[in-house]
């Protein structure tokens, strides 16, 4: 947006050019604005961005220059740099023609400065005060438009400060791939908008506003929030993903009143998703807990102390006690927490992930990719899972930029297509239990059946990363796990990043969170030594509990009842147990049936680390101060660790250490550090071999129940303006299987099984698979769980026309 | 008895007269009657309305970004466009001065893009704790009538509260068009007369333009 940082060090070698009479280097193709940036001339810029394409659009960047035809302005975002190539920033046609630039983008710009959300920060009032005439000479009416617009629930539009920079739409359309913002009318009615009847329903919208360098653009969560100088920011990672896009939290008066991405060049680029970035809303929900709440005996929930409430935790842990959740907590808090439950209470289940994702031990006997092994020039990834775009989106815009360029060859493995079929190589659709059998025929068939858009699968020259994610939680978790095993096994030089839903997940696995064989190097760290299996997945807590066998159940911020794949299953597990406790800021249908809630501080409030999907440390900054009696989950884990029952002190004075430090034996040594932050070292452990159940053949479509962005998750229900963008339930049937059963369009229709029957709204949808059902996990109206069957490993479901409407 | 040696001083300056000047105008300070103030005293605020009654705070926070003191607190908020408070998009949803603070300087009135905050004369008001020292909207601004409030702690006389400059501008822009052309505020309160600017924008519509 603005300069970026003009770098001490000049080149020595590359295209010699004069800038300003000073002889210096460019690289070969380098654009003359960047050249000029990275030799501390600053060009002023509306239209260019380092991320997107040149257009040329607002004639800012006008500079003059001589290739040997005499001197002539051009726009500097426009030119290559060409050796003998003679410029002047400062000369007085330079200064002429930028005085001209901003008088003409001023003409029609009105003057609400004062009301305008930019202001105080804005481009154009910078490069006005900077480079302008100083004085208008218009005393012209001005165009008008309707004062703002909103184009989306999260975007409105203010055509009239509009400078047509191009920046927004160029975004739209090249980088998010939702060209749902144009250019429309000619010559002074140019304006951008929306296509009639169709909002700029982009996940990625908010970083238009970003980039958008006057206010035409606006945030609905942000309007007329706070003025850009009395905003403090720390710098933070978005933790609603395992993604880890670096951010920078804004405050002001003691709120989180923004989020704005920051441009890390392994990570997400200065692009975020609208959840990662609108997500800060619910921290001053009125529904939020402020204090420790306990269940009345008519239901209801009164205030407690929070001694009081830490006393009653603590008893309840001491009896039979499993623990679930804890990958959206900061490292230092699942490492202290992991400590508290196992060495203080002697608690051996606990599970920060709930069964709905890819196991902890899945990943870790995996060689792992970085992002930007991944999408490094000529590479090929392949996406065997759901669709990025709904888990890890701000990654996928990162995929999609390098596949469209062509750079990198995509083959994707789903049951219903990714965003980027149709950019793909290939985009091969299985169906529920065929996942393993459909990658194992891509990679292994002879070079005659295999058809040619898969060879770049073999191709040993080209390095291959697998991004993996559950593709559907209604079958069993085998099918992936295989198909994981065949790549390994045909290509064992493959690299695999996984796409958690969950933030902190790899770091829930590193604080040892999650359940799995832990290996420690003994002191003389050449023989690995095997420790006892630790943790238990969630799926065997919860049948423990519904079987009686579990006291007391601690939630760490999780929610089995929404989340888990079984939801009969969680909601006999939390009726079973005696206490339910939930450490978590909102009610919730899991929290609904909790005896204690202690009030936990959200993002935005508390000082930590995260650990993305690709094993990067970043930091997570503090800005505001918790409200109420909120407590962070490190000082509840570690005033609990006080009033455990056989409390040894060692532990007590470890745990306050790692508390003080944050840095206490978290497997730090599994960390290598470097300039973008840390990331784990590959484990060498063999993949645990699984072969996964043949499915048994049944009439019917198979179910799959995949993730949306905008779900009813805790948090997004909690946040003003998010909380409209989840979907109403709606299946997707491929139009062929549509044909089949005779189900016409605008109708809903019968879904059943032995489980369940129920009449939904379908549509018809090309990208899901033939024989399969798709059904969104989590959405408001309908629960496609109930269909499932947990111990069986293909989910069948019947369909049949219902009444017409 | 060296000590003695400064009395000397002491009893000087003893017989030298008053050099403190009585703020009660009449001999001795005895009479009711305030000492005439230099025409550019700052006093205490007021928040200024247009002749239509819209106020003219939009809390665009530039009085409180550029008080040195920090002594301004101002948030804004969407006006309703059926039943505004203030033209425009954005009005002054909050608007707090803290008088134990404010050193009145007046930069805030000058960094005032409407000419909605401006400073009286009256400098005769105190407190009894530290929250009645924050002058909230409902205190700073002027009443219907367009003068300032007389609130029962402060010490107003007759005609001071047409000392507020509050003048400028008569009705709002894209305000209630029965007020257009009319003046009469500034002029009732012994300021003066400016002609009212011109509101009624001629807006071509365009073709374009959305419903």
């Amino acid at each position: 947006m603005t300069a970026t940082e003009s770098s001490a060090v000049k080149a020595t070698t590359g295209v010699p050019f004069t800038l300003n009479g000073q002889e210096l280097h460019a690289e070969e193709g380098e654009l003359l604005i960047e050249a000029c940036d990275k030799n501390g001339v600053h060009i002023p810029r509306f239209c260019y961005h380092k991320r997107m394409e040149s257009v040329g659009m607002c004639r800012m960047c006008i500079v003059e220059v001589d290739t040997g035809r005499g001197p002539a302005l051009q726009p500097s975002c426009m030119l290559t740099v060409t050796p003998e190539m003679k410029v002047e920033t400062e000369s007085e046609a330079t200064k002429d023609a930028q005085d001209g630039v901003l008088e003409l983008l001023l003409a029609n710009h009105p003057l609400d400065c004062p009301v305008c959300d930019k202001g105080g920060e804005c481009p154009l009032q910078d490069n006005a005060f900077a480079y302008g005439p100083g004085e208008s000479r218009f005393v012209e009416e001005k165009r008008h438009f309707e004062k703002p617009i909103p184009i989306s629930d999260l975007v409105k539009l203010d055509r009239e400060r509009c400078i047509l920079c191009d920046r927004c739409t160029r975004f739209a359309s090249d980088v998010a791939g939702d060209s749902l913002i144009h250019f429309i009318d000619r010559g002074s009615s140019t304006q951008v908008n929306t296509f009639p009847d169709h909002p700029f329903a982009s996940y990625y919208s908010g970083n238009t506003v970003q980039i958008c360098p006057v206010g035409a653009l606006t945030a609905a969560p942000y309007r007329f929030k706070a003025r850009p100088w009395d905003l403090t920011g720390s710098p933070s990672t978005a933790t609603v993903d395992s993604s880890g896009s670096r951010v920078l939290v804004q405050s002001s008066q003691d709120k989180v009143v923004r989020i704005q991405g920051v441009d890390s060049d392994a990570v997400n680029w200065g692009w975020l998703s609208d959840k990662e970035r609108f997500i800060y809303e619910a921290n001053v929900s009125e529904d939020r807990i402020l204090q420790p709440m306990r269940r009345a005996v008519d239901g209801s929930l009164e205030p407690m102390r929070w001694n009081d409430a830490l006393k009653q935790t603590s008893e309840a842990l001491g009896k039979k006690a499993a623990a679930i959740g804890g990958a959206r907590l900061t490292l230092e808090a699942q490492h202290v927490w992991q400590k508290v439950l196992a060495d203080e209470f002697s608690v051996v289940s606990y599970d920060a992930s709930l069964g709905d994702d890819v196991s902890a031990d899945v990943v870790d006997s995996l060689p792992k990719a970085t992002y930007d092994w991944a999408f490094n020039a000529g590479s090929v990834v392949v996406v065997v899972g759901q669709d990025l775009k709904e888990i890890l989106p701000s990654i996928y815009l990162r995929l999609r930029g390098v596949v469209k360029d062509g750079s990198v060859e995509l083959v994707e493995f789903n049951y219903k297509s990714g965003s980027l079929a149709k950019l793909a190589r290939k985009s091969v659709q299985s169906r529920p239990g065929e996942l393993a059998k459909d990658v194992k025929q891509a990679f292994t068939a002879t070079p005659g059946e295999r058809s040619s858009d898969l060879n770049c699968l073999v191709d040993t020259d080209k390095p291959l990363t697998v991004i993996f994610s559950r593709p559907n939680v209604a079958e069993s978790a085998d099918y992936l796990t295989e198909a994981l095993q065949v790549i390994q096994s045909v290509r064992p030089d493959a690299h695999f990043l996984p796409a958690f839903r969950r933030g902190n997940t790899v770091g829930a696995q590193l604080a040892g969170l999650t359940p799995g064989v832990r290996e420690v190097a003994t002191e003389d760290e050449i023989i690995v030594e095997q420790v006892a299996v630790v943790g238990r997945p969630t799926a065997e807590i919860l049948q423990e509990a519904a079987n009686g066998e579990v006291e007391t159940l601690l939630l760490l911020g999780a929610d089995p009842i929404s989340d888990f794949p079984d939801k009969a299953l969680a909601e006999a597990a939390l009726d079973a147990v005696n206490t339910v406790i939930a450490v978590d800021c909102f009610e919730n249908p899991s929290v609904a049936s909790a005896n204690v809630i202690l009030p936990v501080a959200m993002y935005g409030e508390v000082n930590g680390h995260f650990v993305n999907s690709e094993g990067r440390l970043s930091p997570l900054g503090a800005r505001v101060t918790a409200p109420g009696l909120v407590r962070s989950d490190l000082e509840i884990a570690a005033s609990l660790a006080k009033t455990a029952p056989q409390s040894n002190s060692d532990a007590q004075s470890s745990l306050e250490t790692s508390h003080m430090l944050g840095s206490e034996p978290i497997a730090w040594d599994l960390l290598e550090l470097s300039s973008e932050g840390a990331r784990i070292k590959t484990p060498t452990k063999p993949i645990q071999r699984v072969k996964a159940d043949v499915p048994t053949v049944a009439d019917g479509l198979r179910l799959v129940i995949g993730n949306k962005l905008w779900d009813q998750g805790t948090i997004v229900e909690n946040s003003r303006t998010l909380a409209g963008l989840c979907e109403t339930f709606k299946v997707r049937i491929n139009p062929a299987d549509a044909d089949r059963f005779g189900l016409t369009a605008g109708a809903e229709i019968v879904v059943k099984n032995a489980k369940a029957t129920a009449s939904v709204p379908f549509i018809t949808d090309s990208s899901v698979a033939e024989g399969v059902l798709w059904a969104p996990a989590n959405v408001r109206g309908f629960d496609p769980r109930s269909f499932v069957t947990f111990s069986e490993s293909v989910c069948y479901v019947e369909v049949s026309a219902g009444e017409q409407k | 008895m060296g000590y003695l040696a400064g009395f000397p001083i002491t009893l000087k300056k003893w017989f030298e007269g008053v050099t403190t000047k009585n703020y009660r105008a009449g001999k001795g300070g005895k009479s009711d009657v305030k000492a005439p103030k230099p025409d550019r005293l700052h006093g205490r605020h007021v928040l200024n309305r247009y002749e239509d009654g819209l106020e003219k705070c939009i809390g665009c926070e530039l009085c409180a970004g550029v008080c040195p003191a920090k002594c301004i607190y101002v948030r804004g908020a969407d006006n309703n466009p059926t039943d505004p408070t203030s033209p425009g998009e954005r009005f002054g949803f909050v608007y707090e001065i803290n008088y134990l603070r404010c050193i009145h300087c007046d930069l805030c009135v000058e960094a005032c893009p409407t000419e909605a905050i401006t400073e009286s004369k009256l400098f005769e008001f105190s407190f009894e704790d530290r929250k009645s020292a924050i002058y909230t909207k409902n205190e700073l601004l002027v009443d219907e009538d367009g003068k300032p409030q007389q609130l029962p702690w402060e010490d107003w006389r007759e005609g001071e509260d047409k000392a507020t400059s509050g003048w400028m501008r008569a009705t709002a822009p894209s305000g209630d068009s029965n007020y257009v052309g009319k003046v009469a505020w500034s002029g009732e309160l012994g300021y003066g007369v400016r002609q009212p600017e011109s509101v009624e924008l001629t807006i071509k519509p365009k073709s374009g333009d959305s419903k």
